[in-house]
């Protein structure tokens, strides 16, 4: 299909299917997104067109990759500064914990036990150490845990998780040079500089229709990235750092970000997603499932044993910081992110890479189920509830369901 | 809502109104604090017609947004709060959609310390 505007149409076409049945599962769109890419690759790829959906066509490439850049920012950009200046030693313990038990793990499972080559390995160990800060972050709202030290704790513990995630997928794979010491060194400084001079720049010449902020943000993610590329590493690492390191201005600036969030969503994040599902391969799935069973109890068991106990030992009691640990084994976006990465680099093959991303999804899926179905309930039934006031009892209210 | 108005206002009650987001499952964080925000704003333009029509009734009135499973977060929030009745409206969902995410009226019917009204 060498058709622009029509290649682009069904991109497009399958973003919209995709958040139609994200709305009416209730499941996240980029959940969704890849499903469809995964299916579609499948249809189109059998039944229309030998190459299917076209995924490594050059425009389609780029659109992907800018999506992840920005979505990585983003999420870096949700950090909660003062969380993390009041909390982080129990964050880092937390967030180690988070990010070794399942990195070493993993790698360690796919080697001995599945018999990978070193590489692929590393990457699986990288790919299944993510967490999910919203997950958790939306844990916390329902139980209220937001609002409590620990819980803040927690939170800031998934940022290092995942900074652990992408430290380790922007320095593993590459070779270690002077250009990754020149990376290292021009990334110190604009991280050190960019608080500073991100607000004045945006008090000075921000604030018009021109859209200067958004055009600075992704020249910055550009740059840094062009940089990582060049050095061997990763665009995601700038990409999560400066979103970190901006957390406390940019990520303030709600207008600045809902107009990134449109720009993601609507454009960028679709072919990101659905081509991240597309290159699954269904018929390797099919071929070995006792692989991905594998690593889907090797991150799950691994993450448990490694962030319960530090869980518990601050002082969460037994159902809540199971709940936790299940919640913290969840983590779409760097899973995928990480698995393609080994794809676009030839550190994975195909099948490997159907096979973590199938385990990321599974690890996205699975234990949020298992946490509603077995966990959640007893948390807010009646009997957890003891200690509410007696002069409440005669209170005649009703609720209604707005949803 | 008009039920719940109406038997507020016949029985004097007070009237609680709870709106509970439901974040997409697994969420993700640009897409969970997007959905946050616009669920926030858009709830709390819903409210605004329903206080007015409570001020009309003279019925004393409480909102509250909260996040979660909303069958959950209806029986959580009606038991801390001891409400006598729970008014909740009814979704006529497929039964693959009733499948996968269950009903929130039957959990409700099933766990709720108090009488459940169920408003097709």
């Amino acid at each position: 299909m060498t058709n622009t505007w029509a290649l682009a149409a069904l991109w497009v076409g399958l973003a919209l299917a995709a958040t139609l049945l994200a709305i009416w599962f209730k499941i996240s769109t980029a959940l969704s997104e890849i499903v469809v890419g995964t299916v579609a690759q499948l249809v189109i790829g059998v039944l229309l067109a030998q190459g299917g959906l076209l995924g490594n066509t050059q425009w389609i490439t780029f659109l992907a990759g800018t999506g992840a850049i920005v979505l990585t920012f983003l999420a870096g950009a949700e950090l909660d500064p003062l969380v993390f200046k009041t909390k982080w030693r129990e964050a880092l313990a937390i967030g180690l914990a988070g990010f070794f038990g399942p990195f070493l793990g993993c790698t360690a499972i796919a080697h001995y036990l599945l018999h990978w080559a070193i590489m692929p390995s590393w990457l699986c160990g990288v790919a299944l150490s993510t967490t999910s800060v919203a997950v958790v972050y939306a844990v916390m709202l329902e139980l209220g845990f937001n609002v409590t030290e620990y819980g803040k704790s927690i939170l800031a513990a998934c940022f290092i998780n995942d900074l652990g995630t992408v430290i380790a997928l922007g320095l593993i794979f590459s070779p270690f040079t002077i250009k990754t010491v020149i990376f290292i060194a021009v990334s110190v400084g604009v991280f050190a500089a960019l608080p500073f001079v991100t607000p004045w720049f945006f008090r000075k010449y921000g604030g018009r229709v021109s859209e200067l902020e958004a055009k600075y943000i992704l020249f910055l993610l550009f740059a840094m990235g062009g940089l990582a590329l060049w050095a061997g590493s990763e665009a995601v690492l700038p990409a999560y750092m400066i979103g970190m390191v901006l957390a406390g201005t940019v990520g303030k600036d709600h207008s600045l970000i809902r107009r990134l969030r449109t720009l993601t969503f609507g454009l960028l994040t679709p072919f990101y997603f659905i081509r991240a599902g597309s290159f699954v391969s269904v018929p390797a799935l099919i071929a070995a499932p006792a692989t991905m069973l594998i690593l889907f109890l090797a991150k799950s068991l691994t993450k448990a044993a490694s962030v319960y106990p530090a869980v518990r030992a601050h002082k969460y009691d037994g159902s809540s910081g199971a709940y936790y640990t299940l919640m913290m084994s969840t983590g779409l976006t760097f899973g995928t992110i990480s698995a393609l990465f080994g794809l676009n680099h030839k550190v994975i093959d195909q099948a490997q890479y159907s096979y973590i991303v199938g385990t990321v999804i599974a690890s996205a899926v699975i234990p949020t189920m298992i946490a509603n179905s077995f966990f959640l309930p007893r948390h807010l039934l009646p009997h957890a509830l003891a200690g509410r006031k007696p002069e409440q009892a005669v209170k005649r209210q009703a609720a209604a369901e707005e949803v | 809502m008009d039920v719940a108005l109406s038997m507020a206002a016949d029985m004097k009650a007070k009237l609680f109104v709870l709106a509970v987001i439901r974040p997409p499952e697994p969420a993700e964080s640009a897409e969970f604090n997007a959905v946050l925000e616009d669920s926030r704003e858009r709830y709390e333009r819903s409210f605004a017609p329903i206080r007015e029509r409570a001020r009309q009734k003279e019925i004393e009135l409480e909102t509250e947004i909260v996040v979660g499973h909303p069958a959950e977060q209806i029986i959580h929030r009606a038991d801390t709060i001891q409400a006598s009745l729970i008014v909740m409206g009814k979704r006529s969902h497929t039964i693959l959609h009733r499948w996968m995410l269950g009903s929130n009226s039957e959990r409700v019917l099933k766990y709720a310390h108090c009488p459940v009204m169920i408003v097709h």
